[in-house]
């Protein structure tokens, strides 16, 4: 299969979710339930960028399937795939967004879910100052824990943000990572739709400081591109669905580096096998200077550690 | 923001202006000529017209479907398709022997000199010629040799064949056409196309391939390996073309022909401090420089120096009366330019005495003190500016800008900016591969060649150009193709506007314009080289590539050896004119279709550049399909 197939089957296979689980909440509940993602003024904050379009019930989130089926495009050329990522970006938010229309709370501690425009807001300094230099989208599943661990408190160590999809949640608590906003490092769910909440985050800034104007996808691109220093460590087999997402992530401006045989896109789709490069890999190709020298001690040591209170017995 | 083209309707104003002060001054031009020859000879079109003996000429009707000695159609046009793979590697063979001699004549305090060490020393660990405590230019005189050895050894096959990638080389070997000594290929076609010898149709075109690749992977390729020794390997440089590169109020010198030992020393003359002081002196405000065909091509690759334009062009050069002097050495020069010189104030001076042309003036090049001579005919074209008749001057007020200078080492720097240092080499076509493989780029394109004036002039190239890089299939030019781009404005990197998102992203990472010129005719060999380079990197033969050849505007015997080298290279070759063939079913047959079977990769011809660009994006997809990507 292309590679442009592979984004595009993932993109299908996300589109048909997205309407199964709509259907099915519309059948449950009927077309006037509320949708809202919770503390947020900005409705489904990625269709809104997109389109300019809020969504505030199931009937309008069951017609936003069609701006998904618009972006897919099976003709073989970049921006086909390009917009298919999207389009599974934006089936990942409905799909998200049923999620909270149906369910009193889809997602418990420690998982975040959805994040609210507080902490966006609490986020844009940092951000700003370079005082987070990067944020790291970790999904999949690593070799194993220990892997998964270093990666991880690596990017903590560094100070960057990171968010934690898929198995690697297991395998961080299985390695000891310590998690939390106030330590960086925050797991959002098991789905791979939940990776939609961080594009969330990064839309949301675009909204919010880079004061986008709704419905302009062009500037949303390229503010996500310029001003967001994200990317996304794949790990484990891919899907066509983590394909598609990672599509929509490239999309966004993110590189994507994974573990496994792809077909590269250089700057862009990197694969690294060897897991002791990998953070350098991903900096390097978002293009991410570390302001601070890293302190030789033994324990990890950054601004991410702060907001840690050394409990007795640690 | 969109890169403003200069369109093929505002060039064609811009000539028309043109040819009407050659109505005014009564000189003729090509479109004359073109317009007296009529319609042209019918059988010598189809290539079924034989004047190899004098029994004949003989020509083929479905009467007399034999000439005199019973060669028939077939016979007459393979021969006459192979004399022209002959004259066209002859051509690409003299002007590389003639830079092996230079490179033989390097020295420390001479006017040749060793300017690319790196690339001499790597030819001579390709070659096996030591080097060890060695002085250079004894490394470059022994290189010389093996080079030259190359041209007429009595054994073996060519040493460039080593660099194919692995199916290339069993193919040749396989199927007979590994070519062996460059000069040797083209005696043998002499031979066989004799009255009395070969007879056989698919034969000829075998041996046209061998002698093709003699040139491609012999001749040419030495000139450009040798060249970029002596001269420097090109890098990216910013230059400017179209006739609008003349001054109102300079020395104009045009370069036309081909040979870079002549062309770099007038390029030095002309910026010595003494022949710019006698300029002044002559009360101009200095010496300005511009090239046509190749020389252009190899002068502004190396120095940026600024284009005049294409091979249809080089009459409008002297139609602007702004042109001091003419300075020509061999191929494609119109002996209509001594004519029409006379008609203006400009020189037209010839150097080479493989090239002289009645009613020219005649000053030939002194290779063995090559600076003084070049200063010599520097200071011809300076005498000559007080001669300029102001009321006939009219430059056109139109250039480009563009980039030129991109060598193989050039195209490998500037993929390396998109290289991870924690994954990836520096110094290698991956990236290319990469964007190739993964879709970002549905393939690449050479396009090649001369101007027709059996075409709408330039039209062709620009428009096949703009289909291309619209599709996001990078384009690669060399010849007048690369000038025609240059014209238009698509060598900018601007242009990379009008490419598709796939093409323009490479191009703003690797930061390159959509179409990159990779030099003169003779630099088709670096094209078949990178081609080559991603065939191993991917570890697959060249026919399996998304990757075709373009020659839209064809017309010289060149062009028709470097067909034949470019298709037994593997590379698919469309052609925007018809090669004189047609009058044989087989020649036809085995041209379009049963040589891809012998060297896996054919002839398309069609003459619409519309449908041509439709035909070759299938062939790349259908290719891509091939292979799964
Ligand atoms: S070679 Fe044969 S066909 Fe040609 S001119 Fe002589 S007799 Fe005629
Ligand atoms: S492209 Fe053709 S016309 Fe132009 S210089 Fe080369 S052979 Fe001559």
């Amino acid at each position: 299969m292309t590679l442009f197939d592979i984004i595009f089957q993932g993109t299908s296979d996300a589109l048909s979710a997205a309407k199964s689980v709509v259907e099915k909440a519309v059948a449950d509940k009927g077309k006037e339930h509320k949708v809202a993602f919770p503390d947020t003024a900005y409705s489904l904050p990625v269709i809104y960028a997109a389109t300019g379009k809020k969504i505030s019930n199931l009937g309008e989130l069951q017609e936003a399937i069609a701006i998904v089926e618009s972006l897919l495009v099976k003709e073989q050329r970049l921006e086909n795939g390009l917009n298919a990522g999207l389009g599974t970006a934006l089936a990942a938010e409905i799909i998200e967004a049923a999620k909270y229309s149906v369910e009193e709370a889809p997602y418990v501690a420690p998982l975040a879910g959805h994040i609210s425009d507080p902490i966006i807001r609490s986020l844009g300094v940092p951000l700003v100052t370079g005082d987070i230099p990067g944020v790291a989208v970790v999904l999949g599943e690593c070799p194993d824990a220990e892997t998964a661990a270093k990666v991880i408190k690596d990017y903590q160590s560094k100070g960057l943000l990171t968010f934690l999809v898929g198995k690697v949640i297991d395998q961080a608590t299985e390695a000891n990572v310590k998690m939390g906003l106030d330590l960086r490092v925050i797991p959002l769910g098991y789905d791979v739709t939940s990776v939609i909440h961080v594009v969330s985050v990064a839309v949301r800034a675009a909204l919010i400081f880079g004061g986008l104007e709704p419905g302009n996808l062009d500037g949303l691109l390229k503010y996500t591109l310029e001003r967001v220093p994200a990317f996304v460590n794949a790990f484990g087999p891919l899907s066509e669905l983590v394909v598609s997402a990672g599509a929509g992530a490239i999309a966004l401006g993110f590189p994507v580096i994974t573990d496994q045989d792809v077909m590269e896109v250089p700057t862009r789709l990197i694969t690294q096998k060897d897991y002791d490069k990998f953070v350098a890999t991903s900096l390097e190709a978002r293009n991410i200077k570390i302001k601070i020298t890293e302190i030789p001690i033994p324990v990890s040591f950054a601004a991410a550690f702060e907001g840690e209170r050394i409990r007795k017995g640690d | 923001m969109e890169k403003t083209l200069l369109s093929i309707e505002q060039m064609e104003e811009i000539n028309s202006l043109l040819k009407q002060k050659a109505v005014e001054a009564g000189a003729e031009t090509w479109q004359d000529r073109k317009e007296a020859q009529k319609v042209s000879c019918k059988f010598g079109e189809e290539g079924v017209c034989c004047r190899i003996c004098s029994m004949g000429p003989c020509r083929i009707t479905p009467k007399a479907p034999r000439g005199i000695c019973g060669a028939n159609a077939d016979t007459i046009a393979a021969r006459n398709f192979a004399r022209m793979v002959a004259a066209g590697a002859a051509a690409h063979s003299d002007h590389a022997r003639d830079i092996a001699h230079v490179l033989h004549m390097s020295s420390e305090n001479g006017s040749y000199k060793v300017k690319d060490k790196d690339k001499l020393y790597k030819l001579a660990g390709e070659w096996g010629v030591s080097t060890e405590g060695k002085d250079l230019y004894d490394v470059a005189h022994e290189v010389a040799e093996v080079a030259l050895m190359e041209f007429g050894k009595p054994f073996g096959t060519l040493r460039f064949l080593d660099r194919a990638v692995d199916g290339r080389k069993e193919t040749w070997e396989k199927e007979k056409v590994a070519p062996r000594a460059i000069d040797r290929e083209i005696a043998t076609i002499m031979h066989s196309t004799h009255i009395g010898c070969t007879a056989e149709a698919e034969s000829l075109v075998r041996m046209g391939i061998r002698t093709g690749l003699s040139d491609g992977w012999g001749g040419s390729m030495i000139g450009t390996e040798l060249t970029d020794i002596l001269f420097g390997t090109p890098t990216p440089t910013q230059t400017e073309s179209n006739l609008g590169v003349l001054e109102e109020d300079m020395v104009n010198i045009v370069l036309h022909g081909h040979d870079p030992s002549l062309s770099e020393m007038i390029v030095l003359a002309s910026e010595d401090a003494e022949l710019v002081a006698y300029a002044k002196e002559k009360g101009a405000k200095g010496i300005n420089l511009a090239g046509l065909c190749c020389t252009a091509n190899e002068v502004t690759m190396r120095h940026g120096v600024k284009m005049a334009g294409n091979f249809l062009q080089q009459e409008n050069a002297v139609l602007t009366g702004a042109v001091e002097a003419v300075i020509v050495d061999v191929q494609c020069i119109f002996p209509a330019m001594a004519a029409l010189a006379d008609c203006f104030h400009t020189k037209f001076i010839t150097t080479s005495p493989k090239a002289k042309i009645p009613g020219a003036t005649h000053i030939e090049f002194d290779e063995h003190h090559a600076f003084d001579s070049a200063k010599g005919i520097v200071k011809e074209a300076i005498d000559n500016y007080a001669n300029r008749d102001r009321a006939k001057v009219y430059i056109p007020d139109s250039k480009q800008t563009a980039m030129a200078g991109y060598s193989i080492e050039a195209i490998i720097k500037q993929l390396d900016l998109v290289t991870n240092s924690h994954v990836d080499k520096t110094g290698t076509v991956k990236p290319l591969a990469d964007c190739i493989v993964s879709g970002v780029l549905r393939g690449a394109v050479g396009i090649v060649g001369c101007n027709n004036p059996k075409v709408r002039p330039d039209y062709s190239h620009i428009e096949i150009i703009k289909n291309m890089i619209a599709n996001d299939v990078i384009v690669v030019a060399t010849g007048c193709a690369a000038q025609a781009a240059a014209k238009a404005g698509l060598l900018d990197k601007e242009a990379r506007n009008l490419a598709g998102q796939g093409l323009r992203t490479v191009c703003e990472l690797v930061d390159i314009p959509p179409v990159l010129h990779m030099g003169s005719c003779v630099d088709i060999s670096r094209i078949i080289l990178l081609v080559n380079a991603v065939a191993k990197h991917l570890n697959m033969d060249i026919p399996k590539l998304p990757v075709v050849g373009i020659a839209p505007e064809w017309m010289s015997e060149k062009a028709v050896a470097i067909g034949n080298y470019v298709i037994g290279s593997g590379i698919d070759t469309f052609l925007g004119v018809y090669p004189q063939v047609t009058g044989s079913a087989e020649m036809v047959d085995l041209l379009t279709n049963r040589v891809e079977d012998i060297v896996g990769a054919k002839f398309t011809v069609e003459m619409d550049p519309a449908k041509l660009s439709e035909q070759v994006l299938e062939r790349i997809e259908a290719k891509r399909t091939a292979l799964g990507i």
